[in-house]
């Protein structure tokens, strides 16, 4: 019976021209967002590319100079951009692609996408992952909504109540109609973006398993919606009544809650403005030492305990250059400052993040969001796993910069530079984002909801059967 | 075969079936005739399990349909007034799907076979329902019956708005299923119909069986005059 439904059902979708032509626009939209995000995917990796090389360069070529000039001098971390980014873009054009990395700062990440934008950007993007997030489930309701009404309307419910029909598999039968072509649009579209971004070089390293994990929230999110848009049409007697309640679903589940835990999150726990957050660690980086500043109390300190370890009388006596020294401390103590002040920052931000995740309760639309611009690397999570990778670089080159000056320069000698083959020497910066199973583990909360959901509209699906 | 025994059903205070006794043997076709809400429609209802009883009960083929809702579908066929299919599917589609449902498995060939049986010309088979008169609708509905092989069919107002010529190959297409043994409880407002199929016609008023009648000792004058009696009879006692 539940083939028999399925195929009946099948034949009178694609039989209906609304049917046709939804599916029709979405395919289109969806081949649109793809080819629009795939190019800007090709510019922003090439651009990634040429300035990955180029920095290097300048850096390499920069000649003989003092390394704390170099490290003044600066140089920069860039974000690559991750192959399943062509599917869910997530926070990436926000967030900014590189960070400056120099001496005694720590530089939030700069040049995002979103800045280059004009005020037309506030409509936002045609991108696969608005598709997939709120127009697929749009296509369910218009395909489902009047999946069960219909039988009340048409006046066939009582010809299939005399036959004897079960509604549990009639119902099941209709679920399968109705999620069959959207299940087939969902892996038509990953099984093409996987052809496409296994094939493309310089893409970073493209895994199938991610996209597969992708792939399957993504399924689950539209099971979900299946149940609710059936639910719903069970419930009620008229289509338009249907058609009303399912769409006011979906603007409380994709719209409105998003933005309503937004609201709470920043209510609840805000982040402190751009110019606290800087008066603070300025204050705290004035409490401690100042590699630039050999007269501060810090530094007498610093100075006097470096001596009585070394068993001499002078600075000039030791056998390393005291200012390198005191400048790799200064650093230390900068480090020390920037990791407390980020940390409280990174804590705001997972008190936001349970937040969203205590709201998800509320929509399937969070969890599913969340998971996959966890899976595509575009989400704040990767974010601040990029920024700490640059920070811990930037503290790395600090050092190896401050000892080869203190190593092979003499104390108060500031005109000392560096060979210009030195350079080189450095290791480049090279990042490797979270694995795909550290990912998951991070998202399990978002995992269990998003389970949580399907089995609870499932239930809540086979319960409303039984009214029948 | 259909037995009511005391079959009741009220509304709080109204009562819209009040203790019907009917039997429905084997080849026989039972009209019941009477005004709208005589309570015709609650007894199909009744006996299709849409609707519990009061008290009393309805049996289909020996089972009590209160106790054996889904056992006693089987047995039986159910023609509405306005039998609604599936507008986008074909004729022979909509039979495939409504005798699946029943849990009959047909060739393409055997479907044929029974809308041709049920009277349907060849060249609507494929074509969508929506294109077919009330008539040719009712002409599947008798397939589905057919194909169900059902002991029991139940009608209510099966002829309403069919024109006569379509009114009168419905009367032979339910004399056929009589000659097969189905026992057919049909509801009408249409004496001439009721007069020209029935065996038995029972006469309806206010939730009461008033009259029943043989349909073969009576002319259609004195079943108009019956109807007319049973109906005045009701009025003068109000």
């Amino acid at each position: 019976m539940i083939l028999k439904t399925f195929i009946k059902e099948t034949k009178e979708l694609f039989r209906e021209g609304r049917v046709r032509i939804s599916l029709i626009i979405v395919l289109l939209l969806l081949g649109v967002a793809v080819w629009i995000s795939a190019r800007q995917y090709h510019t922003v990796n090439e651009q990634y590319i040429t300035a990955k090389t180029t920095e290097r360069s300048v850096w390499d070529d920069q000649g003989e100079k003092n390394p704390h000039s170099a490290a003044h001098y600066g140089t920069y971390a860039f974000k690559p951009k991750y192959p399943l980014a062509l599917v869910d873009q997530g926070v990436d054009k926000y967030v900014g692609t590189s960070i400056f990395l120099e001496a005694h700062n720590r530089n939030d990440a700069q040049f995002s996408a979103a800045a280059d934008q004009t005020g037309l950007a506030r409509f936002g993007d045609l991108t696969p992952d608005f598709i997939l997030l709120f127009i697929i489930p749009l296509l369910i309701i218009l395909l489902g909504y009047n999946s069960l009404t219909k039988e009340h309307e048409m006046g066939t419910f009582s010809l299939l109540k005399s036959q004897g029909i079960s509604f549990l598999k009639m119902i099941l039968g209709k679920w399968t109609a109705l999620f069959l072509p959207i299940l087939l649009i969902t892996l038509a579209l990953f099984l093409i973006a996987g052809m496409v971004l296994s094939r493309v070089e310089d893409f970073g390293v493209f895994q199938w398993d991610a996209l597969l994990t992708m792939c399957l929230i993504y399924i689950f999110y539209y099971a979900v919606f299946t149940n609710l848009v059936l639910i719903v049409s069970a419930l009620v007697r008229k289509s338009g009544v249907s058609l009303v309640i399912s769409l006011s679903v979906w603007i409380i589940a994709c719209l409105v809650t998003p933005k309503m835990a937004t609201n709470v999150a920043n209510n609840q726990h805000p982040y402190p403005t751009a110019q606290e957050f800087a008066t603070n660690i300025a204050k705290d980086k004035e409490k401690g030492l100042d590699g630039h500043n050999p007269w501060s109390e810090e530094s007498k300190k610093l100075e006097q305990n470096v001596l009585a370890e070394h068993g001499v009388d002078s600075l000039h006596q030791l056998p390393f250059n005291f200012d390198g020294y005191r400048m790799q401390k200064g650093e230390e103590h900068a480090a020390e400052v920037y990791f407390k002040h980020y940390k409280l920052l990174k804590s705001q931000y997972e008190k936001q993040s349970n937040v969203y995740q205590s709201l998800a309760v509320l929509s399937p639309y969070l969890p599913t969001r969340f998971i996959s611009m966890a899976v595509a690397h575009t989400d704040y999570g990767a974010h601040w796993d990029f920024s700490d990778a640059a920070e811990n670089y930037r503290i790395t080159t600090q050092k190896y910069l401050n000892e080869h000056f203190a190593e092979n320069s003499d104390y108060g000698e500031w005109g000392w530079q560096a060979d210009a083959d030195f350079w080189k020497e450095l290791p480049a910066f090279e990042y490797e984002p979270r694995t795909l199973k550290s990912t998951l583990k991070t998202h399990k909360g978002n995992l269990g909801i998003i389970g949580g959901w399907l089995l609870f509209s499932f239930g809540a699906l086979l319960l409303t059967s039984k009214r029948f | 075969m259909i037995i009511t025994n005391n079959l009741t059903k009220k509304y709080s205070e109204h009562i819209a079936l009040d203790k019907l006794k009917l039997v429905v043997e084997e080849g026989e076709i039972y009209c019941l005739l009477g005004a709208n809400g005589a309570g015709k429609t609650t007894t199909i209802n009744l006996l299709l399990g849409f609707l519990k009883p009061t008290s009393g009960r309805a049996m289909i083929n020996g089972l009590n349909v209160g106790d054996n809702p889904k056992a006693t579908k089987q047995f039986l066929a159910y023609i509405p007034e306005n039998l609604m299919l599936y507008p986008s599917l074909t004729a022979v589609e909509n039979l495939d799907y409504f005798s699946g449902i029943a849990g009959k498995k047909l060739t393409t060939k055997e479907l044929r076979q029974f809308l041709e049986e049920a009277g349907l010309q060849s060249n609507a088979f494929t074509k969508r329902i929506s294109t077919f008169s009330k008539g040719m609708r009712q002409k599947v509905g008798i397939a589905i019956a057919l194909a169900k092989d059902a002991k029991v069919l139940l009608l209510d107002e099966p002829t309403s708005g069919l024109d006569p010529k379509a009114s009168n190959e419905f009367g032979q297409l339910l004399q056929k299923l009589r000659s097969r043994g189905v026992a057919t409880l049909m509801a009408t407002h249409d004496l001439f119909r009721a007069k020209e199929v029935a065996t038995h016609i029972g006469i309806m008023k206010n939730g009461v069986l008033m009259k029943e009648l043989v349909a073969k000792d009576i002319s259609l004058s004195v079943l108009e005059q019956a109807y007319l009696d049973t109906m005045n009879y009701k009025e003068s006692v109000l």
